[in-house]
């Protein structure tokens, strides 16, 4: 009889857990419907943005500018983006060990946001300079902005000679592809294909120019990157969420059938006992 | 105007953070510029330009005009095609009036205390964003003489 009690009492605790799934599918379907409203939001202004940047690749005038010229690198920013929370399958896995592999053989310096990445990074000694956690999603407009500014100051300072973003790119519901993209230098590095318009004139001039719109090119660069990553963290932690349902009613089903045959054989054997009883006083 | 343009029009494309934001005809365009107001006619030369706080002009049948509060950014011009990018551009309508006139006369106060020079600039970027705000809800269309 203990045994069937146990499996009873396995299937109660199937079925909570079950339920609490079923919870986090709801909350990560909602976050993830207005996630992709942001990234709606985010991605043309960005890449309208990313098209005059690689129009002024080609302009002479800028070629020396600081923002464009290639220096001497000693040191390499990274901006990782991760997330805060787990159970989003390889998500955060996934990003972190594309950026663990770029930067082999770079004095690097690393900017994480979300402890997922933050752990993985200082479980292997790399030189995290900054964590940020905790962020509020309607937080994450300014704390973009902030983070340009000083990425900016950095870069300028001379503090890092180069700098990379890494974030998961938001395809569909099921694809998500990690990137990790040099933002800093902006010079021609031989990636951009497409043909360009190369008669542009700049107003007041093309320095002044890239002077202003930096500020602006790197806060839409982490706003839209961020936007990209927590849009994947909510979808794959949704797909989990529902493959895990999944599994939590397999398990039942199981439980419940071999419930049921311990369940029949406990009756069997109670009557078998009761006729060989009756036999026996014949 | 529009006669001599044989009904060519400029097309304008805002684009903010919240994805693209306003786009419009017109006759002419008149945004403010870093160091100057620029027009834009239909068959203008193709240019970028780094955009101030500022108002944006939509001027259509050379009479009336629409005003759109736009605060830096950059404007790209190109094949009668005006995109701008900023992070903030309002219309009439969007612009809340008593918190703009507080916000002015908040910096004016500030401006007239003695502060550090980053203080200051930040007044300043205060006052004029707010100054520029009124006038686009006050007068949000008038016609030209």
């Amino acid at each position: 009889m203990s045994s069937l009690h146990n499996i009873k009492h396995r299937i109660n605790n199937v079925a909570t857990t079950r339920k609490i799934m079923k919870a986090m599918d709801m909350v990560s379907a909602a976050k993830l419907h207005k996630a992709r409203a942001r990234l709606d939001g985010a991605r043309p202004i960005f890449t309208e943005i990313k098209n005059v940047i690689d129009d002024l690749k080609y302009c002479e005038e800028v070629r020396d500018n600081v923002y464009v010229a290639q220096r001497e690198v000693k040191n390499t920013a990274y901006i990782v983006i991760t997330s805060d929370k787990g159970l989003c399958g390889s998500y955060n896995k996934n990003i972190s060990e594309a950026v663990l592999a770029h930067m082999k053989g770079k004095n690097e310096k690393i900017l994480v946001v979300g402890i997922k990445g933050s752990e993985f990074f200082r479980r292997r000694d790399k030189n995290v300079i900054r964590r940020i956690t905790d962020i509020s999603e309607t937080q994450m407009y300014e704390g973009t902005g902030r983070m340009a500014e000083r990425i900016r100051h950095m870069y300028l300072s001379g503090e890092v000679d180069e700098v990379y973003v890494a974030y998961t790119r938001f395809e569909t519901t099921l694809k998500y592809a990690p990137c990790v993209e040099k933002i800093l230098p902006i010079s021609d590095d031989g990636e951009d294909s497409g043909i360009r318009y190369r008669g542009m004139k700049y107003e007041p001039d093309a320095n002044t120019f890239i002077n202003e719109l930096i500020p602006l090119y790197l806060h839409m660069y982490f706003f839209a990157a961020h936007s990209e990553s927590v849009a994947c963290e909510h979808a794959a932690r949704m797909v989990n969420m529902e493959s895990a349902d999944k599994n939590a009613t397999e398990i039942i089903d199981d439980l419940t059938l071999m419930y049921n045959r311990k369940r029949q054989a406990v009756i069997t054997q109670e009557i078998n006992e009761i006729v060989s009883g009756a036999n026996i006083l014949k | 105007m529009g006669d001599v343009m044989g009904g060519k029009k400029v097309h304008l494309q805002i684009f903010t953070p919240r994805g693209l934001k306003i786009e419009e005809k017109a006759d002419m365009l008149v945004m403010r510029c870093i160091d100057g107001d620029m027009g834009v006619l239909p068959g203008h030369a193709a240019v970028s330009a780094a955009l101030g706080d500022g108002i944006l002009r939509i001027i259509n049948n050379s009479r009336t005009e629409q005003k759109i509060a736009v605060f830096g950014g950059v404007a790209v011009v190109k094949d009668d095609l005006v995109r701008i990018m900023t992070t903030i551009a309002q219309r009439p309508g969007e612009i809340d009036l008593p918190r703009a006139e507080a916000d002015r006369r908040q910096a004016e106060l500030l401006l007239q205390e003695r502060s550090e020079d980053v203080k200051i600039q930040s007044y300043q970027v205060m006052l004029r964003r707010a100054l520029v705000r009124i006038e686009v809800s006050v007068y949000p269309q008038e016609d030209e003489d």
